[in-house]
């Protein structure tokens, strides 16, 4: 046991021990997470590009944090930017189920009296509604929480805030964070920002609300968790930068859970910077959760995200070689064809290296359907009660609860004992050959709880975003942040902004109901379920 | 020789009383494959057609797999090496006390 651990074990040890000689009820495993702010160096303010300057909403979280550290803009007035689009375009965006205007506004006025704290002084973020907010409704968009004000704010959500980031809104997501932002009966609520007009684009789940709320500059930047994709999915979907960090970087502690081994809380942004500013703030050692106790220190990941310039010219922050598995870029698709451009391009970038590696032994069967469905009993099992109360109260994603409660603990333990047989068939046949690797999927490294970055890459020709992901070792997050930041210095795709939504359309769809938008059934769920 | 495999009725009847030993009663959901209309909760009929999809298909692949043994070891043993490997449930944590 570590000294940290010792620390933590006792304190709690004794803090149990005391309330149990006073014959009073013991802590609860969720004690509120109470520290300080993070900290950051000169890097975490940018400043900002000229085009960005008449706009608050157009800055990035790095842009904004150095405007407002000079004094050149209040937390005030840029959240007044925010509520502003938000009045707008939310009725056409559908991003949010809550908008906190009010107090997002006295928060603002209170960090402008404030001693600066950091690079999130006075920052609006959009959070996903499975993080827990104090004294904030916090539903995971199912009928289950609908009536459920946390009495204390996620750690994450504290981390951030201790940090001085405003809450601006909770965010739609799908019900319990299965698919795409569904109301819990499954009606689609939330359009991707790329095309607002057309609900049949896929804006990716479950972190749906948040990404569009970015993408469509309702929010600075904001939360995510990912169990099968969510972070990743929809940062490829909207043209963001997502991080879904090693399992145990960021407490879990009030999140609402979807599968204990797989939920990882992580940061959705406009870029590499600020995605490491967001998760500089959420990662770090929790009491509260023993996942996160024991790791490796959060390196430097803003300095880690800082492209650097040799004689002028972008190269790697450190030699690294790049794995490229069988088919990631074959073909002729939209997709396809994004991604020979991009290893194309990474390629060119000095102390970038590719190699191919290969599919480590089993990969289709070990990351397949079957293996990937052990994670359903981690949902049934914590949803007991509200599985004997009233099934109906799954809404319309009642079916993987059930699963999981039918899959036997021979079979779970089946599939615990091939996760490290997996990963140790990816640290020594892939990972012995390169220090990232592209993903074709966000699955197999969330089986594994591994670090994973998407980024955009290029645009189809109907202008909806492409994306990919890469994936790192564990803990590895700055490595796999420098190459995006790298690839970003070399590239625009991460500067463009989608279009608003037609004045006309938005005004419309101010008065149109939610199933206009079209609905998920329970085998949709089942289909596409995280 | 391998078992029958189990018939739909006996699925279900095993699926029901799997359930309500957890305490989980099927009938909250609707009769029938139509899904409720307040909540969207599926039929409990269609609950069933999934729920057998899973168990012939999720179940099966499990708990035929065998982890293999090293390379080059006597086939023979084969069962043997397969109770080796432990189980993991945060393999990627594990990195931090395992090297």
């Amino acid at each position: 046991m570590s000294a940290v651990d010792r620390r933590a074990f006792l304190a709690r040890t004794a803090a149990l021990s005391a309330a149990a000689a006073a014959g009073v009820a013991l802590l609860p495993t969720t004690a509120a997470w109470a520290g300080g702010p993070a900290r950051f160096g000169d890097g975490a303010y940018v400043r900002p590009r000229p085009e960005a300057l008449a706009d608050p909403t157009e800055l990035t979280l790095a842009e904004a944090a150095w405007m407002i550290r000079y004094g050149k803009l209040s937390p005030a007035d840029l959240v007044e930017a925010y509520l502003a689009r938000i009045g707008a375009y939310e009725p056409a965006y559908q991003a949010f189920n809550t908008v906190l205007a009010d107090p997002a506004r006295a928060a603002a006025k209170a960090a402008g009296r404030k001693r600066h704290t950091g690079p999130l002084h006075g920052i609006p973020l959009a959070i996903k509604d499975n993080y827990w907010t104090q004294g904030v409704r916090t539903t995971a968009n199912s009928y289950l929480f609908q009536d459920f004000v946390p009495p204390q704010d996620a750690t994450a959500v504290a981390r951030l805030k201790a940090s001085g980031a405003i809450v601006l809104g909770k965010t739609q997501m799908g019900p319990l964070a299965t698919t795409r932002a569904t109301t819990p009966d499954g009606r689609i609520t939330t359009v991707n920002a790329w095309t607002p007009t057309n609900p049949g684009t896929d804006p990716g789940g479950s972190s749906t609300g948040t990404a569009t709320s970015v993408a469509g500059r309702m929010a600075t930047a904001g939360t995510g968790t990912q169990t099968g994709g969510s972070i990743t999915a929809p940062s490829n979907a909207q043209n963001l930068t997502g991080l879904k960090p090693t399992m145990g970087r960021v407490s879990l502690a009030g999140i609402i859970p979807l599968s204990y081994t797989r939920d990882h809380p992580g940061p959705l942004a406009r870029d590499a910077i600020d995605a490491a500013i967001m998760l500089t703030a959420m990662a770090g050692q929790d009491p509260a959760d023993p996942r996160t106790q024991g790791l490796p220190r959060v390196p430097d990941l803003v300095e880690a995200a800082t492209p650097t310039y040799s004689r002028g010219k972008v190269r790697a922050r450190w030699s690294t070689r790049i794995g490229v598995l069988p088919g990631y870029a074959d073909g002729t698709s939209a997709t396809a064809l994004a991604r020979q451009a991009f290893l194309s391009t990474v390629d060119k970038i000095d102390g970038v290296r590719l190699v191919d590696v290969p599919l480590p032994d089993e990969w289709d069967l070990l990351t397949g359907n079957a293996f990937n469905n052990v994670r359903l009993p981690e949902r049934s099992e914590p949803f007991m009660p509200y599985l004997r109360g009233d099934l109906r109260g799954f809404g319309v994603s009642v079916t993987g609860w059930l699963q999981g409660a039918l899959l036997g603990s021979n079979e779970f333990i089946t599939g615990q004992r091939a996760k490290l047989l997996l990963l140790e068939r990816v640290l020594d046949q892939i990972f012995d050959h390169c220090d990232v690797v592209v993903q074709t999927g966000p699955v197999p490294f969330d089986i594994l709880g591994l670090p994973e970055i998407g980024f955009p890459i290029g645009f189809t020709p109907a202008g909806v975003p492409i994306g990919t992901i890469l994936g790192g070792e564990p803990y590895a997050e700055d490595r796999l942040l420098s190459i995006v930041a790298a690839y970003q210095a070399v590239t625009d795709w991460h500067w463009r902004r989608p279009p608003n939504p037609p004045a006309a359309d938005a005004a419309a769809r101010t008065l149109s109901l939610p199933q206009e938008r079209g609905r998920l059934t329970a085998d949709d769920v089942v289909a596409q379920m995280q | 020789m391998a078992p029958t495999p189990p018939t739909d009725a006996e699925l279900d009847t095993m699926i029901r009383a799997r359930l309500a030993s957890l305490g989980i009663d099927l009938d909250q959901l609707p009769p029938g494959t139509a899904a409720d209309p307040t909540t969207g909760s599926p039929g409990r009929d269609s609950v069933l057609a999934s729920l057998r999809s899973f168990m012939r298909s999720t179940v099966p692949a499990l708990a035929a797999y065998q982890l293999p043994a090293p390379a080059g070891s006597d086939p023979a043993h084969a069962a043997p090496f397969s109770q080796q490997p432990a189980p993991m449930l945060y393999p990627s944590i594990s990195t931090q006390w395992r090297t």
